[in-house]
């Protein structure tokens, strides 16, 4: 088990050092200059070099890599062209809007699309079980930008009920919430209808499995079946699904902060590629890239410990 | 006879299909029943529906099942469930799927008390004891592991236990035996058998084993297409069957034939027809050839990663699957490789096929030494030797037709030229199908069909040795006979060589001219099939040989 966690951390780390490399190469293919933007129109061949040779621009491409692995390793990440605070700094003070709006998205989309999953695979073919069904693909089909607008609309503009825009910076944690509930919702709930149909699926695979009759045979209260029995099995592809969902929500979560001003990763990243403030953009890229290999391997992790299959190598 | 459950026009629905026909029947109490039957015979199905456990799609169109003065189909759902478990318990077919592999053996016994006043504490040893009458060793560490750290025999008398532990009345039995081992299958019905004695609880055991039935029960009911054709005491129904299929299926099977033949009597053949003892054209073997399989001192090792990868100095658990195993087979000889899950039987298949790499020994196959072949060697000898798998209808693709899968081999090997439905129609032909089958899809056979569609393959590239990879698992007695037929058969015409890999000694002395019996990975008996039956030298042959033979047990109440 011990052992199995070590190996899934580690590879978790070779994928983000892979991660690292490419992203950089990425970054510098694009087209644009950073020199020319950073330093206007007006400046000269002479000034350019001199800037692009201060950032190690003018060093052949491997070398650069290994130089930017390097230094990330080390904790630095550069310095933001603008603001001229080490990038660590910048992706520190942004980075928590972000986490707590990926996490909420998934207490979202797991909070709600499990028991429905759930619910609709026990009555299954029911009218009730079409009604979620129907109400799972609208879900999925809604893109979350559509769902942000409407719910700032409806609930912000006509009713007043939670902001329209911001994270509640610099306020109590209430109000951080109240400023999280509108932004969640535009990234989870499409999820919901994913993770409904998802459980549902293989709640039904399970619930006709011969253990399940078993317990039936045995007199089991239906319930101690449906939560003990079926849903500790149906429920490991979803953790997997989830861990991979971070990344689409990451790419949600870039509209949401966008069009709720929320001053997270998301935010960061879009006015860093409009800038052309490279140090950012590769540090918010990274920023991400880290979060999703964490979800990931998080999941399989929490897959293992869930499995008794995987305890076998315990002592 | 004091009268337990009543069972009165049963019917039961699968859609369409009436599974079982108003069948009606009496159990007295501590009575043990047998139902036996081929698959799809509704025995099954008959006995879920007794407490109305049947999947969603079945439906019960009518009948009364009365138990103690309660009609169980139409008692409250909450009623029904409170007899679940304590007065009528169940052990399923399979002990590897019964149990739920989220939860341990002590949390699944002890949810089998749950209605129960006890304190935990006392379900738990409610439940040790009841493992401790089943004989499982260590019971109280049994009860932290989970079903996949024990074997399939111990997961079976684990499910036993759970149905025996609060002393039920009546006792349903879904084939408890059918997925195990020879050997495991005898330890089980003694089990059985003991606890009858010793609970007197009513047994009703489903299964297609006619032997076993003959073991254990009393009375014996033979249900065929739903209906129940015969019902009687085991030494009537054993011994002078009032029904013709009766007959004809105790006629047919292969355990209860005793004189090896190479024709095994069908269905098909009418009951008078007695089992001639056929020994097939002389000179059938070719013994004075050079072997067409030679296999010397071969080695299968398995590795199991351990805690960390091997390279940073993680301890990897060697398992040894195979170890210094000889053997050759000439032209037109059959081998059987027999031995139970385990034994390293399918690891020295899969060696000869290329799909393990051996450690050390040489794989000689005609004049190719396939342990030093490379690819083009490979692909070569993968042409000679053909694998006809256990699972046939698994290891048909469900999407394409028979006449596209019978002749894939030719196209694998570079020859689609000759891939044509005349060539499929011809192997299905060879394989006792017809041109019929060419168009049809997997899930349109029967398992007969099916490992005759596993045949017809295998014969694609013209091989020179089959292996017969189990080719009587979860066969119906009634088509064993036809399957080693057909082999035997093709053998004759072919001149082909069979390595049949099986646990059924049964068949083995019908269709084995020598036996090699595999025991943890070694070879620890060879010789000729008449000789290992009359006289085996080793221990475990003869507990072989014995687990696969049932003795008609003559009861007093015959």
């Amino acid at each position: 088990m011990f052992g199995y966690i070590l190996r899934r951390i580690a590879l978790g780390c070779a994928v983000l050092l892979l991660a690292i490399s490419t992203l950089y190469v990425i970054v510098q293919a694009a087209p644009g200059d950073p020199a020319s933007a950073m330093l206007g129109p007006k400046a000269t061949p002479a000034i350019k070099a001199a800037f692009a040779e201060k950032l190690g621009l003018d060093k052949p491409m491997p070398v650069q890599i290994v130089r930017y692995v390097g230094s990330v390793l080390s904790g630095d990440l550069g310095t933001d062209l603008r603001s001229r605070r080490p990038v660590t700094e910048v992706l520190a003070a942004h980075a928590p809007y972000t986490v707590e709006l990926i996490l909420a998205s998934l207490l979202i989309a797991a909070g709600l699309g499990i028991p429905l999953g759930c619910a609709a695979a026990v009555r299954r073919n029911s009218l009730f079980d079409q009604a979620i069904g129907l109400l799972s693909v609208s879900l999925i089909s809604v893109p979350p930008v559509i769902i942000a607008i409407y719910g700032m609309l409806l609930f912000s503009a006509a009713l007043g009920w939670l902001p329209a825009i911001g994270a509640g910076v610099g306020e109590g944690l209430g109000s951080r919430l109240h400023h999280l509930i509108l932004p969640a919702i535009a990234v989870g709930i499409g999820w919901v209808g994913y993770i409904a149909r998802l459980v549902r699926a293989s709640m039904i695979e399970v619930l006709s499995a011969n253990y399940i009759r078993n317990a039936r045979a045995f007199g089991l209260p239906e319930l101690r079946i449906v939560y003990r029995y079926a849903l500790r099995t149906a429920v490991a592809p979803t953790i997997t699904v989830l861990g991979v969902g971070v990344g689409y929500m990451l790419g949600s979560a870039v509209f949401a902060e966008i069009v709720f001003a929320r001053p997270g990763i998301g935010k960061l990243m879009y006015d860093a590629v409009i800038l052309r403030n490279y140090p950012v953009t590769l540090g918010a890229v990274l920023a991400a890239t880290a979060l999703l290999v964490a979800a990931t391997t998080l999941a399989d992790i929490l897959n293992a410990l869930i499995d008794p299959r995987f305890k076998e190598s315990r002592e | 006879m004091d009268t337990l459950l009543q069972v009165d026009n049963l019917a039961v629905r699968f859609g369409p299909v009436q599974a079982v026909k108003w069948v009606s029947f009496a159990l007295g109490r501590g009575e043990t029943l047998g139902i036996v039957g081929e698959s799809g015979s509704g025995k099954s199905t008959l006995l879920w529906a007794l407490t109305r456990l049947l999947p969603e799609t079945a439906a019960i169109n009518s009948g009364e099942v009365w138990f103690d003065s309660e009609d169980l189909l139409r008692l409250p759902p909450d009623r029904l469930r409170a007899l679940r478990g304590t007065r009528i318990s169940y052990i399923s077919q399979d002990p590897m799927t019964s149990l739920a592999p989220g939860l341990t053996i002590g949390q699944q016994m002890m949810d089998v008390l749950h209605r129960e006043p006890w304190s935990a504490r006392e379900k738990r040893a409610r439940a040790i004891d009841a493992l401790e009458w089943v004989s499982l060793p260590d019971p109280a560490r049994r009860m932290e592991m989970y079903p996949h750290e024990l074997s399939g025999g111990q997961r079976q008398r684990v499910s036993i236990a759970m149905a025996l532990m609060l002393g039920p009345d009546l006792l349903l039995a879904d084939e408890p035996t059918t997925a195990l081992d020879a050997t495991l299958e005898v330890e089980v019905l003694d089990l059985l058998k003991r606890l009858q004695r010793e609970t007197g609880c009513a047994v009703i055991f489903v299964s297609h084993h006619l032997g076993t039935v003959a073991t254990l029960c009393d009375r014996v009911m033979v249900m065929k297409d739903g209906e129940i054709r015969e019902d009687g005491s085991v030494a009537q129904v054993f011994t002078r069957p009032e029904d013709d299929y009766t007959a004809r299926l105790l006629r047919c099977d292969p355990a209860r034939i005793i004189e090896p033949t190479r024709r095994l009597p069908t269905m098909a053949d009418a009951p008078a027809a007695t089992a001639a003892a056929v020994v097939g054209p002389a000179g059938r073997v070719k013994g004075s050839e050079s072997p067409i399989l030679a296999v010397s001192d071969l080695f299968v090792t398995f590795h199991r990663g351990g805690f960390l990868p091997a390279a940073i100095g993680g301890a990897v658990e060697r398992i040894h699957a195979v170890r210094q195993v000889s053997f050759s087979i000439s032209k037109g000889e059959t081998l059987a490789l027999i031995g139970e899950s385990g034994s390293g039987k399918s690891s020295v298949a899969r060696s000869i096929l290329g799909l393990v790499r051996p450690d050390a020994g040489t794989i000689r196959l005609g004049e190719r030494e396939l342990t030093k072949a490379d690819r083009g060697g490979w692909q070569a000898a993968r042409g000679e030797v053909s694998m006809m798998f256990q699972d046939p209808a698994g290891s048909l693709s469900p999407r394409r037709t028979l006449a596209e899968q019978v002749v894939e081999p030719l196209i694998v090997h570079g020859r689609r030229a000759e891939a044509t439905r005349a060539k499929a129609v011809e192997l299905l032909t060879l394989a006792g199908l017809d041109s019929r089958f060419a168009d049809r899809y997997p899930h349109e056979l029967s398992g007969g069909q099916a490992r005759r569609a596993g045949i017809a393959r295998a014969l694609a590239m013209s091989p020179r040795l089959i292996v017969a990879d189990e080719p009587t698992a979860g066969l119906d007695v009634s088509v064993q006979g036809e399957v080693i037929n057909l082999l035997n058969d093709l053998q004759e015409r072919l001149g082909l060589s069979i390595l049949l890999i099986t646990h059924n000694m049964a068949i083995v002395r019908h269709a084995a001219d020598r036996v090699a019996v595999m025991l943890k990975g070694q070879i620890v008996e060879t010789g000729p099939t008449a000789r290992i039956f009359a006289a085996p030298e080793h221990d475990y042959t003869a507990r072989l040989i014995a687990a696969a033979h049932h003795d008609l047990p003559t009861h007093e109440s015959a």
